[in-house]
């Protein structure tokens, strides 16, 4: 399943809407916010269709999945944008993971675990709010808000170190920039490292550098962490190689068109998340080129002065 | 105490909501704390112990307060001797656990790292390393040490 969907669920009182265009979404946040309600407004609408009283709108079939029948029921949808609730153990279990990795179904989880088996992105996390009442002042409408603002946590700072997820491409690149500007550079090996990597540095202004796309498992903890130390602030980008096609490096009205909105380009059941997506578009499109580039080693190309100035006018200058 | 526990451990509710559903008894829902935490959390009244007046969804059961509220409810009240997943309650229902192991000695299980930011000063026992700790930064410290979930 590709694309971007609208879906407005409502009864009398309430009314939700909100739109999904990856794979994998996650909804959190405080109690009291509405996300059972909202679980129970599907189910229903799921089970009885218009005797249940509930009016669901999307262009794809919303439902929901829960119990011990989970393995069975999955393979058989397609096509579904699929609400999950925190009750279900099986969330957390990489026998889903594995189901979800190669579903042509949208998935909606609504959980405050971090679930790394699961690679969502930062901009995929949300929470509910109340966002006003309708005009009889009867309905409550309800809308999902990003958890986490990017935007914020990568206020400008000037970093004595650059602690980078990636332990390849990007942190050969990184590394390049960061000696150019003397600053410290040091790869976490891994997300799942990074706090392990911010506890271990001494340094007091420090950016960290990870895939945006996927990075949604380490945001609570990293979110937390950045809470207590405010000298910390975190760069997510979709992934390295999104900001290599975002730079202008690769011509073609193609590549813009893929990144004004990729939705419409990945296909679930062939990506787990955006940046394998974006690293596959890089390697086609620079394939038998100058820019060859392999995730492994970086090509010194993506090194030279005007490279480095473009990918850095990309990345906002945050390393400035 | 607050006694904290992350990851699988046994006689854990899992999904205290649930439980609660099944479990809880009326005077439970008219104790003072339970009228202050479903007015502090849920923004509802305690009309009586099978009426509680919602803002959004009007005249509710106790059945259909929050999953956060229930499970603070149970952990105050429920003296079955088992341990509740504090992964049900948000981030806002952090000052109301810390409440609630003031006045007794509370286990909670914890399946992610609560945000405890809001809650002010407090102490708790971290059941997987055995340590004490006092306030957020030394609880978050200490959370992250601990590779359990």
């Amino acid at each position: 399943m590709k694309g971007k969907y609208h879906v407005m669920v409502q009864n009398k009182r309430l009314r939700y809407e909100f739109d999904i265009k990856r794979n994998i979404t996650i909804i959190r946040g405080d109690s009291a916010t509405g996300k059972t309600t909202l679980y129970a407004m599907i189910s229903l609408a799921a089970r009885m269709g218009e005797s249940s009283g509930v009016d669901i709108q999307c262009d794809k079939k919303c439902r929901t999945l829960e119990g011990p029948d989970w393995k069975l029921v999955l393979p058989t949808l397609h096509d579904h944008i699929i609400f999950l609730d925190e009750d279900d153990h099986f969330l957390k279990t990489t026998e889903f993971a594995g189901m979800v990795k190669t579903s042509d179904n949208y998935f909606v989880i609504i959980t405050r675990e971090d679930l790394p088996n699961l690679p969502y992105s930062v901009e995929e996390i949300y929470g509910i709010h109340a966002a006003g009442k309708y005009h009889d002042m009867k309905r409550v409408f309800n809308a999902f808000y990003h958890l986490y603002r990017v935007e914020e946590l990568s206020e400008k700072i000037s970093p004595e170190e650059v602690i980078v997820e990636d332990s390849n491409a990007g942190y050969e690149f990184f590394g390049h920039v960061c000696r150019a500007r003397r600053i410290s550079c040091v790869s976490a090996g891994g997300k799942s490292r990074l706090i392990d990597a911010l506890r271990g540095s001494e340094r007091e202004n420090v950016l960290v550098i990870a895939d945006g796309a996927s990075i949604g498992p380490e945001m609570n903890e990293l979110f937390q962490y950045m809470k207590v130390h405010s000298h910390v602030r975190c760069y997510l980008p979709e992934s390295f190689e999104w900001l290599i096609l975002r730079s202008g490096l690769i011509d073609g009205n193609e590549v813009k068109d893929i990144l004004q909105h990729p939705q419409d380009f990945i296909e679930s059941q062939e990506y787990f998340s955006w940046e394998r997506f974006f690293t596959n578009v890089l390697i086609r499109y620079t394939e038998n080129t100058y820019l060859q580039y392999t995730k492994h080693k970086l090509n010194d190309t993506y090194l030279h002065d005007r490279s480095v100035q473009m990918i850095s006018n990309a990345m906002e200058r945050v390393l400035e | 105490m607050l006694k904290i526990v992350f990851g699988e451990i046994e006689n854990a509710i899992y999904h205290p909501p649930t439980y609660f559903d099944n479990q809880y008894e009326d005077d439970w829902i008219t104790n003072p704390l339970s009228i202050k935490m479903i007015k502090d959390i849920d923004q509802s009244e305690v009309v009586s112990a099978h009426l509680i007046q919602s803002p959004v969804l009007g005249p509710i059961s106790p059945r259909e307060i929050s999953g956060g509220v229930k499970t603070l409810i149970l952990m105050a009240f429920d003296d079955s001797g088992k341990i509740f997943n504090a992964s049900s309650c948000g981030d806002n229902c952090a000052k109301w656990i810390v409440e609630i192991g003031t006045g007794k000695d509370l286990t909670i299980n914890l399946h992610h790292v609560l945000d405890f930011s809001s809650a002010g000063m407090f102490e708790a026992y971290m059941l997987n390393t055995g340590k004490i700790v006092r306030g957020y930064e030394e609880y978050l410290d200490e959370a992250f040490q601990i590779k359990e979930r």
